[in-house]
């Protein structure tokens, strides 16, 4: 492993580092505790985004979508080493098929949810068919390439509804239950969320997830070691787009509308940003990074109009890439990994005393 | 016939600017590792800084000259201040840093002079040429010719110098280079220099003819990016080849096109990469492929 990537503290052992040495404890501090505080973050939040100023429910919302979008990122980023700048195309085909689904062929949310993230997963199944047998960083030109492309093309075609969109997009409703409003929303995205972190979180600690790590180091180690890097990687592809698939799908019954801006360049740069933000290695990262973006964007648009005349998005872009840059530079391993780092010099530093 | 010579004649022009920026990313991937996803905001930053000094009635020579100075300095600074020093191995977070670094210099550009378009003068002034039935802007002789001449320039450079072979041998082996004493440190500022001034250029020519707004690096960049995968980065004249191609090709295609479906015009630069990557993935970086097997 590169030098970067090695800020844990060697000595004396910290408490996180006695506990996961620990057999039994393992488990419990690596993903009962983890996932314990998420959902408390989780259920907390429509009591905060409700009542503190910038916030409202609907960022909630987005919150847990995006890190839902963002979460396959920890595979294929963190551990594979493949940047993507695509999500959003699987994103977008998540949308737009359960928007087609609903719409125009009038089945319900739920099968449109199951047809997008078939059809992203055999979208990426695909592509990583043609990138993956070199090597290199194609992934991340092609990437961008197929967002650019079917954005293009969904404005142009009739099924998708051209520059307009798709509109009157049906509640998401589980046995004739409507869930309706921001909050009963919000907690079946949380659920989703959860669920999902749970899954990927588990392929990560499998064999997996070491194998992808592997690969990413030293693709020479890993290929004389008889691991053919190609099917992994893009097994941990097609994670990735159907975690964005499935956060676009949910995406279009909560806002019951969809364009060609769920295709958006700026929506992969967003998504990329929460998963190294939060930490590329951990599957909570990817909520505390989309913490950290919404939070950027709400303050970006409450304080904008009085910071610059013109062109007040751009300056939460500017603010994304210094994340982004600051982040890799100083905090390699995202705020996760520098909380986690800290925490164990913490208790080291006391047990030392 | 004329109309093809006409779409032929615009795709060769534009296609020259393409070959130029496609050269700075070849350039950095073969002597770095690193796929730089800045290359195409430095294309706009040159062509929206001459147009604004343009605008503010600044002579071009003086204008051209001004912003491929401040592209040049904010490829240094890029290579300085944002990539790790110890790039090696781990590319996957230097393209991260570079995108980063991407999107803050087109975040900059937006605040400093807004989302419009600026509008430069050709070099020089005068009415088009006609040849066989096309008529051709005296601006694409301009960009054709500087194109030549900083191709046959970098040529030059690479072959027939000892900084060119001290470069190629850091991209051959960038450890047996740097037992022979070439600073793979110094390489790479060198090679992010002529990279920030190839896209720089590419961008000041293009200038008077596709009027630049704050937004056009990610699109330009991806142009650099086709025209880079399409000639297989082995050598210079790949990427020029590769340029031409998609110059070409996008010329044909919007000119071809029914205007009802003009609007696939935009994604056919993106669609020649797509193909590209897929038909060829052995094309870009071949290096570092090489280095993996």
């Amino acid at each position: 492993m590169a030098a970067t990537d090695t800020t844990a503290p060697e000595s004396p052992a910290g408490l996180l580092d006695r506990l996961t040495g620990n057999r039994r404890l393992r488990p419990v501090v690596q993903v009962l505790l983890p996932a314990a505080v998420l959902v408390v973050a989780l259920l907390l939040i429509p009591f905060v985004f409700t009542r503190v100023h910038p916030y409202t429910m609907a960022d909630g919302v987005q919150l847990v979508l995006l890190a839902t979008a963002a979460l396959g990122l920890v595979p294929l980023t963190g551990y594979a080493g493949q940047v993507s700048l695509g999500q959003a195309a699987f994103y977008g085909t998540g949308a737009y098929a359960t928007a087609i689904l609903t719409v125009t062929f009038h089945q319900s949310p739920l099968l449109g949810l199951l047809v997008g993230a078939v059809a992203a997963g055999l979208l990426a199944w695909l592509l990583g068919r043609a990138l993956f047998r070199a090597a290199g960083h194609y992934l991340t030109l092609a990437t961008i390439a197929v967002g650019l492309v079917l954005g293009v093309v969904v404005k142009q075609l009739g099924i998708t509804g051209g520059a307009e969109g798709l509109s009157g997009l049906p509640p998401l409703s589980f046995g004739g239950v409507q869930i309706l409003g921001d909050v009963n929303f919000f907690y079946v995205a949380a659920g989703v969320l959860v669920v999902a972190s749970l899954v990927v979180q588990r392929m990560c600690r499998s064999q997996l997830g070491t194998t992808l790590l592997a690969i990413s180091d030293s693709p020479v180690a890993a290929q004389s070691g008889g691991v053919d890097p190609a099917p992994q990687k893009r097994f941990a592809f097609v994670v990735a787009a159907v975690c964005s698939a499935v956060a676009g799908s949910l995406y279009a019954l909560w806002s019951g509308f969809v364009d060609a801006s769920t295709l958006d360049l700026n929506l992969s740069l967003q998504l990329l940003i929460i998963a190294t933000v939060g930490g590329r290695r951990s599957v909570f990262g990817a909520t505390v990074g989309a913490f950290v973006v919404v939070s950027l964007a709400r303050i970006a648009k409450e304080w904008l109009p009085d910071v610059s005349s013109h062109a007040g998005g751009q300056v939460e872009i500017i603010a994304y890439g210094l994340a982004l840059i600051l982040v890799l530079r100083l905090l390699p391993r995202g705020i996760i990994g520098a909380l986690a780092a800290w925490l164990n010099r913490l208790s080291a530093s006391k047990s030392a005393e | 016939m004329s109309a093809l010579l006409q779409y032929v004649a615009t795709g060769v022009t534009v296609g020259s600017a393409y070959a130029l920026v496609g050269l700075g990313i070849a350039l950095i991937a073969q002597v770095t590792g690193v796929v730089n996803f800045a290359q195409g905001q430095f294309v706009m930053l040159a062509g929206l800084l001459f147009a604004v000094l343009e605008e503010h009635d600044v002579p071009a020579a003086p204008a051209a000259l001004a912003a491929l100075a401040a592209t040049v300095l904010v490829g240094l600074l890029l290579e300085r201040l944002v990539l790790p020093r110890k790039a090696a191995g781990r590319t996957d977070q230097a393209i991260m840093l570079t995108i980063g670094a991407s999107i803050v210099i087109e975040g900059l550009a937006f605040v400093a002079v807004g989302t419009e378009p600026h509008f430069a003068s050709p070099f020089t002034a005068g009415g088009a040429l006609h040849f066989g039935g096309a008529s051709i802007d005296r601006q694409y002789l301009w960009v054709v010719g500087i194109a030549l001449v900083i191709m046959v320039t970098l040529w030059l450079l690479l072959t027939r110098t000892r900084l060119g072979w001290a470069m190629r041998a850091t991209a051959m082996d960038a450890d047996a280079a740097r037992l022979s004493g070439i600073s793979p440190s110094r390489m790479s500022l060198l090679v992010f220099v002529a990279a920030a001034a190839l896209g720089a250029i590419g961008g000041i020519v293009l200038a008077p003819l596709q009027s630049p707004d704050a937004s056009v690096g990610i699109g330009l960049g991806l142009k650099g990016f086709a025209a880079a995968v399409i000639g297989g980065l082995d050598r210079p004249a790949g990427a020029v080849a590769g340029g031409l191609a998609v110059g070409i090709v996008e010329a044909l295609a919007s000119g071809y096109l029914p205007s009802s479906q003009s609007g696939y015009a935009d994604g056919i630069a993106y669609a020649v990469l797509l193909v590209a990557l897929i038909v060829r993935p052995t094309g870009l970086l071949r290096r570092v492929a090489g280095e993996r097997v």
